[in-house]
Parts: structure tokens; C-alpha cells; sequence
């Protein structure tokens, strides 16, 4: 009973300054407990809308593939812990830190190697490989290797790292990426066959020793940086991660769990042949390979905070950046309504007789209009772009607003003041804005949170019939890609739920706080 | 001014109200031709086709659409007139997708809307209308907090997402784990499958009707649900309201029990503004429930309108909306009518 009997015994704060009444009103508020939670969640939402570009992990546009489709959260392989966990596992794909360098082989002292890291914004690390060769025999693995897991010379540099693999579990697929660009002097650059007298390789060697050649390169070369995507394919895979896997003894071939990924820069056999010369007898030149990038991306049954979607794009980030339109959309929309809504409603309540009349009909009008099909129509016209979806929102929510505010003016404008301030001669502009509207206002604010409500739902209903701009992440289009592929079908019901579940809370603290501040600024409308 | 003078003077009023809307369809469902001078027989025949047409068969092939290629102003002063008189004559033409009449169209899905909306409007309006009056009873309580908490969580609710959860617990995971003993359909109005069954068995109809049942009871639900938490915090809100006016007191001053003071002064009295919702919901009762319908794939007009939208169907959706419009215009006078009789305080005029 209590929360109702306060009510009416706080007409005094309405009255005094600013501050008092500020204050007056927070007491008031806080009193009920639903409307500290809506403000909570609201708080969270605006948090997350401005973090944004930190909170999210990936790409949130809903095309952006960063994995396969329909990868569960990664906290569902707690019941599932060899489940592999689509990841980096690269420990340092942007080189901050100093990888292990390698020589080898009689005549290393021809290569040479350094780190860089970035000081300034628009630089990169790097790591240098460099081989300066000076008319004289290399040595020469001899036979070659076969299956050209190893290079044709025993001399050559290269650089490591390595990692843990923590499953006991094969990835279903690994892609590797290395970005370089390859600076030739001397023979190297000026010979033709310049080009094929080295290569740039990259290996996978696990903790037996046994190194898998992924990639090696071929020519041309240019020194600008170039991205290399290399699909690992089954037998690399399977040779590189399957001794990490125990048998049913509990038992695996290799000692341990770690990888090692190397990247080197080595001499090929026609250095040493090539058209019946000898090339390295008379080559003076050098190569330097600039490496920017090295990853290594393992994919499993589960990704990031809450999976992917049907597109392979990252839930999470998506989520994260749907709050933006959301909140972005619902605010804006509502104050465009609200905007109109009082103007129409202070004109005709204030003025009555025909302008009344007009504007009366007009809302009438759009009453019998069937609300969402009209904004489906007006929205396929206009186009899906963001402005438009709040314009076609807006022209809908404001016949509720004017007749509130209507109705109000309607009440006030006969009162004693508005009569005496009319007396001494003050213009209807002047009598509206600084008598009418105040006495207005109190009702508007609950009226103003509830339609926020509304804008966010019109919003996501428009968005889940793909009404709404496809390259923007939003949660109602997230429901309509779960809802067009099948999402649950596949198993997948994250995609089910957790967009709807930002939408409910995010309308549900809109409402908890519109609730409250119908409770605590209008108690008129329930004494009646 | 007596009840027939008012009753001429609204049925005026909703003359001129049908045809403003009427007229506002007209240049919504035209704003491509006006603005972008796209005409949909343009979507229906290639450029090669239009080309090798004489000018007559071109001019023949709009006709059937009410529409004059590449028209001038008196073209849609004539276009605009031929448009009124067919939509007065009931005649709203024929569908660019399917060639057939669009009213065979509508009433094809019509029942389906019909059953839907109505089933899920009263069994919300029962629903919140009784808990409304049990929580009105003693506001304030922790079951009023509880309840009024629930229906602004069921405000908050994007229908469709109910509708997808329940289609996904219900109709996915649940014949799952129960192994289909208890299961409901993914999709659809009526299971096709069963087709040879209901034709050749003499209770097929019953087969049929129960059918229907088991695709209704999900999306039923589901708008139940969506509209409950309206109509309980309207009736609450109504009921509370009355129980603070002077006849309550003097009711209780006589001494009637609560109950009776409850049901029989204040339900009353507060069932009034009740009337003219249940009477709006009714008005835009075959507006269908397009999110819903889109996620049961139910066969009913609001996923008609959406998809005759999305292929630019236009007189199937401007029908729909005149239709509608109508209506809801309808149920509007006869809710004011109704609010008149059952207050006898109400003056007309």
C-alpha cells in the first residue's frame, strides 16, 4: 500500500527550483526498486554502445566470414573439453616480440638477421632475414630431400616460435598466413633467373622433430608486402598435430604438446645448377625478406564469446555493435516523434476550433492505417538506410504524444494564470512555451521512455524482415539470419537467443524506467 | 442533438474517412512510378518483350493493371478515377504474381488469419481481464508487483523472438529429448502429408480440423502471450481507478461484502473503457500478425502482405490495407455506439 500512498503526499517538490526539485524527484525514484534496475541495464547498454570498439573481438559487420558457420560459444567445450576451440594460436602474430633466430650450416655467417618493433603510428614490426652471397660454393644437402620438407642447402636461417597445443584433438582445418615482401640487390635483381636462386619457406615442426614444410615461395618477388593465405590441407595437418593426440593408452608419439612454426629464407638447388652454370660461383647480390605477419588460425567446433553465425561471422562483436543501432535508432526516432507529437498537440490544444479540428482528423486518420504494414511499404520505398528507418518509426509514434499533449493544454489553458498572463498582454508563443509546456512536460517523460520501447521494436520487427540496411550489425537482423538458415535446426540456438535477449532487456529497463516515472510525475492520472 | 443525429454525423465522417484513405493508397503504392517511373508490368515483361509488343497489346497489358504506360497528367487523372471506382465497386483487381482476382487471393487466407488472431485475442483477453481483476483486488501486494512486473516484461517482449524460442523449445529440442512424444509442428498451416489421409476417410475433416489445431496452438500462444500483458494492465489500471470513486465508498458504507462491491460496482464500471479496446482489437483483427506469421510460416494475410510487398504486388497490398482500413473505421463507430449504450451517462453531441 505504501508506494501508493506516497504519491500523493509529494506535490510540493513539482513546485520549488531546480535543484529541490531534482532531488526531490531522485528521492522519490529511488524508492522504487524497478526503476534503479532499469536505469542499471540502461547504463550497461550505453556502456557497451560507447565501448564498442573495445568489447567487441572481430569484425561486427554480418558478412565479415572469420570462421565456419555456426560455431558454438567457447564456454560450451567446458562439457566438451578436447572440443577444439577455433583460435590464434600464433603467440605473436604482429612480431612485438624477438622470435628465436637460427643459422645453420658451414657457411652461416651469409645470413643475417634483425627485429624491429614499430615506435611510431603507421609503422610495423618486422623481422629481417637477409642472405648476402659472395661468389663462393654453398653447401649442399645431398640427396636432396625427396619430399622437400627441407631445404636443397644445409645453410640457411630461418626464425621460430612456438606454441602448446591444448587439446588432445586434431583441428578440423588450420589456415596460416605470412606477410613479407622480398628486397633483391646485386645478381639477385639484375640476373633473370635471379628470382628462382632462393625461396622463403614456412614449416611446422613438432616436439619429435620432424619438420612439415606449409608453404615455400616462388618467384617473382617484390618488396612490397604481400599477404599469403595458406590452406593447410589434410596430410599437413594430420603429420603436424596428429602425435599430439594420445592413443587409448593414454599414450602419443610426440614428447610433448608443442608446435614450432618457422619461417626461413634458404638457397635452392639451382643455385647450384642452373642451365649447366653455377650460379652461386658468380652471383654476388642479397636477398632480404621483410616479415610482417605470421598466424595460425585453428579451427574447431567452438569460437569466441558466443559463436558464429550463419555467415561464419563473430556473434559477440555483432551483438556488441547491435546495441548502437539500437539504442541509436530508438532515441532518435522517439525525439523526431515527441518533437512532432507536442508541437501538433500544443497548436491544437491551444488554439482549438478548426486547427484542432484538422489536426484531430489527421491523427485519426493515421489511427486506422495498419501500423507495421505501413512501415514496411514506407520502409521498401524509402530504402533501407538508417535515417529512413527512423523517419518511417517516427511518422507513426507521434499521434499518441499529441493527443496526450493535447488533452493536457486543453485542461491548463483555461486555468487562472494562463488568463492573467493573457491579460497583460503576453503572446501566445510566449504564454505556450513558458506556461503551457512546463505543466506538460511531466507527462511527457513517461510517455517519451515507453515510445523508446516502441522504436526498438518497430526497429528489430523491420530489421528481422530484412527491411533494414544488411551491412549493419543489429540484433533484429541477427534473429532473421538465425530465422532464414535455420539456425536451430543446426543445433545452433545461441543464435536464437541471445540476440532477442538484448533486445528484451534493453526495452524491458526502458519500460522499468518509463514505469517508474509514471509512477513518481503523474499520480494526477491515477487519482483522476 | 439525439443518438441519430449522431449517428448520421459519424457515418459521414467515416465516409470521408474511408476515402482519404483510400485516396492516401492511391499515391502510396504509385510513389515508384511517381518518383522513380517504375511501373510493375516493367518487373513482369523483359525489355526485348516490350519492344517486340505493339503499342496496342502494351497499352492492353497496362489496362489489366488500371495502369496507362508512360503516363501524362491526364493519364493519372484517369488512372486516379478508374482506381476510385474499382475500389468502391469492390472490384481491387488482379494479382501481377499470380494473375488470379486478389479477393479469391485474401479470402483464401482470411480464415487462417481469422482463426489465429481471434483464438489468440480471447484467450489474451480472458486471461488478462481475470488476472487483471484478482491483482486489482489488493494493489500493491507482492501478486500485483509480481503481476505488473511480468506484463511490462511481456511489453518489453519482441514477439517474434517468443514466437522463435517457443518454435525452438517446442518444436525442436522437446520431440528431441521426448523422442517425439510430445512435439509440435516447425512450420506450416496444415500438414500436406496427410492429404491422402483426410480425403479418403470419412472423419477426414475431423483429421483435418485437429491438424489445424496442433499448427495453431504455437503462434497461438505466442500472440496470446504478446497481447496479454495490454489488456492486464489496462483492466488493472481501469479497476484501481474506479475503486477509488465515491460508490465504491457508498457501497461499502452499506456493507456489502468486498467480492460483491469488486464485481459487481467496480468490474462494471471499469469493463466500460475495456469495450472500446476489445472493439480496436477486433478492427485490426485481419491485419494479421506479419512477424509471427513469417516465423510459423502461417498461411494468413500478414505474411501475404509482406511477401506481395517485398515482390511489388501492389494491389494485392493496397486492397489489404483498404480493407483493413475499413475495418478498423467500423470497429471504432461501433465501439463508440457500444460505449453509449452499456454508459447510459454518455451524451451524444
Amino acid at each position: 500500500m505504501s508506494q501508493y500512498e506516497s504519491d500523493k503526499k509529494t506535490g510540493g517538490w513539482k513546485d520549488s527550483n531546480l535543484y529541490v526539485s531534482l532531488s526531490g524527484f531522485w528521492h522519490e525514484y529511488r524508492k522504487h526498486k524497478i526503476g534503479i534496475l532499469g536505469l542499471a541495464i540502461l547504463g550497461l547498454y550505453i556502456g557497451m554502445a560507447i565501448g564498442a570498439p573495445f568489447l567487441a573481438t572481430h569484425d561486427p559487420s554480418p558478412t565479415a566470414k572469420v570462421a565456419p558457420h555456426f560455431l558454438a560459444p567457447q564456454w560450451m567445450a567446458f562439457f566438451d573439453p578436447q572440443g577444439v576451440i577455433t583460435n590464434e594460436y600464433y603467440p605473436d602474430p604482429f612480431l612485438y616480440e624477438e622470435p628465436n633466430f637460427v643459422t645453420q650450416g658451414p657457411n652461416k655467417d651469409e645470413f643475417s638477421y634483425s627485429h624491429f618493433v614499430a615506435e611510431e603510428a603507421g609503422e610495423r614490426n618486422y623481422v629481417n632475414l637477409t642472405w648476402t652471397h659472395n661468389a663462393e660454393p654453398m653447401y649442399w644437402r645431398t640427396p636432396y630431400d625427396i619430399e622437400g620438407n627441407l631445404p636443397d642447402s644445409l645453410d640457411f636461417v630461418y626464425f621460430t616460435r612456438n606454441f602448446t597445443w591444448p587439446f588432445n584433438n586434431i583441428p578440423s582445418d588450420v589456415n596460416m598466413t605470412l606477410e613479407y615482401g622480398v628486397t633483391l640487390t646485386g645478381d639477385f635483381a639484375t640476373q633473370e633467373a635471379g628470382g628462382i636462386m632462393f625461396r622463403v619457406y614456412m614449416w611446422l615442426i613438432d616436439s619429435s622433430g620432424n619438420w612439415r614444410r606449409v608453404y615455400q615461395s616462388s618467384a617473382p618477388y617484390t618488396p612490397t608486402l604481400q599477404d599469403r593465405r595458406i590452406d593447410l590441407n589434410y596430410f599437413d595437418v594430420n603429420e603436424a598435430f596428429g602425435g599430439m593426440v594420445q592413443d587409448e593408452n593414454g599414450v602419443q608419439e610426440d614428447p610433448d604438446d608443442t608446435l614450432t612454426v618457422a619461417v626461413g629464407l634458404a638457397p635452392t638447388r639451382y643455385f647450384r645448377n642452373y642451365l649447366n652454370t653455377h650460379p652461386e660461383d658468380f652471383y654476388t647480390g642479397s636477398v632480404t625478406v621483410q616479415v610482417t605477419e605470421v598466424s595460425l588460425i585453428a579451427y574447431g567446433e567452438y569460437f569466441g564469446i558466443l559463436g558464429t553465425t550463419d555467415k561464419g561471422a563473430d556473434a559477440w562483436s555483432q551483438l556488441v555493435y547491435g546495441s548502437r543501432i539500437s539504442l541509436y535508432i530508438g532515441i532518435l526516432a522517439t525525439a523526431l516523434s515527441t518533437i512532432v507529437g507536442v508541437i501538433v498537440g500544443l497548436v491544437a490544444g491551444y488554439f482549438g476550433g478548426r486547427t484542432d479540428e484538422i489536426l484531430m482528423r489527421l491523427v485519426d486518420f493515421l489511427l486506422v492505417i495498419p501500423g507495421l504494414p505501413l512501415m514496411m511499404v514506407l520502409a521498401a520505398f524509402l530504402g533501407p538506410s538508417v535515417e529512413n528507418i527512423i523517419v518511417v518509426i517516427a511518422i507513426l509514434g507521434w499521434t499518441g504524444t499529441s493527443r496526450i499533449v493535447r488533452s493536457q493544454v486543453m485542461a491548463e489553458k483555461n486555468k487562472a494564470y494562463v488568463e492573467s498572463a493573457r491579460a497583460i498582454g503576453a503572446s501566445d508563443t510566449y504564454i505556450i512555451l513558458r506556461h503551457v509546456l512546463p505543466n506538460v512536460t511531466p507527462i511527457l517523460f513517461a510517455n517519451i521512455t515507453l515510445g523508446v520501447v516502441g522504436a526498438i521494436l518497430s526497429e528489430s520487427g523491420l530489421a528481422f524482415l530484412g527491411l533494414t540496411d544488411p551491412s549493419q550489425p543489429s540484433w533484429g537482423r541477427m534473429l532473421a539470419d538465425a530465422q532464414g538458415t535455420g539456425g536451430f535446426y543446426n543445433g545452433a540456438w545461441w543464435v536464437v537467443v541471445f540476440p532477442g535477449l538484448m533486445i528484451t532487456l534493453l526495452s524491458l529497463a526502458f519500460t522499468f524506467v518509463g514505469h517508474t516515472l509514471d509512477q513518481v510525475l503523474n499520480p494526477r492520472l491515477r487519482e483522476r | 442533438m439525439g443518438l441519430r443525429e449522431y449517428v448520421i454525423r459519424r457515418v459521414i465522417y467515416m465516409f470521408l474517412l474511408v476515402v482519404a484513405v483510400v485516396c492516401f493508397n492511391f499515391f502510396l503504392f504509385r510513389l515508384p512510378t511517381l518518383i522513380l517511373g517504375v511501373s510493375p508490368v516493367d518487373l513482369m515483361i523483359s525489355e526485348e518483350l516490350r519492344r517486340n509488343l505493339t503499342r496496342d497489346a502494351l497499352e492492353q497489358l497496362y489496362l489489366r493493371f488500371g495502369l496507362v504506360p508512360e503516363p501524362d497528367i491526364f493519364d493519372w487523372i484517369y488512372m486516379f478515377w478508374r482506381y476510385i471506382v474499382n475500389m468502391f465497386t469492390g472490384n481491387f483487381g488482379i494479382s501481377f504474381v499470380t494473375q488470379k482476382p486478389v479477393i479469391d487471393e485474401i479470402m483464401e487466407r482470411l480464415p487462417n488469419t481469422l482463426l489465429l488472431m481471434g483464438t489468440s485475442s480471447i484467450v489474451a483477453i480472458i486471461i488478462g481481464i481475470w488476472t487483471g481483476v484478482r491483482v486489482a483486488a489488493e494493489p500493491g501486494s507482492r501478486k500485483d508487483v509480481g503481476a505488473v512486473t511480468l506484463a511490462l516484461f511481456i511489453y518489453s517482449l519482441p514477439i517474434f523472438w517468443l514466437g522463435m524460442m517457443l518454435l525452438m523449445i517446442f518444436a525442436f529440442y522437446l520431440p528431441a529429448l521426448t523422442n517425439g512424444l510430445i512435439s509440435f509442428p516447425l512450420f506450416g498451416t496444415i500438414n500436406y502429408d496427410n492429404f491422402a489421409l483426410v480425403t479418403n476417410n470419412p472423419l477426414g475433416g475431423l483429421i483435418a480440423a485437429a491438424d489445424i489445431l496442433h499448427h495453431l496452438f504455437l503462434p497461438m500462444i505466442t500472440l496470446g502471450v504478446g497481447g496479454y500483458g495490454g489488456y492486464f494492465l489496462y483492466m488493472r489500471n481501469n479497476l484501481i481507478d474506479v475503486m477509488t470513486e465515491d460508490y465504491i465508498l457508498t457501497a461499502r458504507a452499506k456493507g456489502l461484502d468486498e467480492n460483491q462491491v469488486l464485481y459487481k460496482h467496480g468490474l462494471k464500471n471499469a469493463m466500460l473503457p475495456m469495450v472500446t479496446i476489445i472493439a480496436m482489437t477486433f478492427g485490426f483483427i485481419i491485419n494479421g500478425a506479419t512477424l509471427t506469421e513469417t516465423v510459423f510460416t502461417w498461411y494468413g494475410l500478414g505474411r501475404y502482405i509482406f511477401d506481395s510487398l517485398i515482390i511489388l504486388d501492389y494491389p494485392v497490398v493496397q486492397a489489404i490495407f483498404m480493407i483493413i482500413a475499413i475495418t478498423a473505421i467500423l470497429a471504432n463507430f461501433i465501439a463508440d455506439l457500444l460505449y453509449g449504450v452499456l454508459d447510459p451517462r454518455i451524451k451524444y453531441g
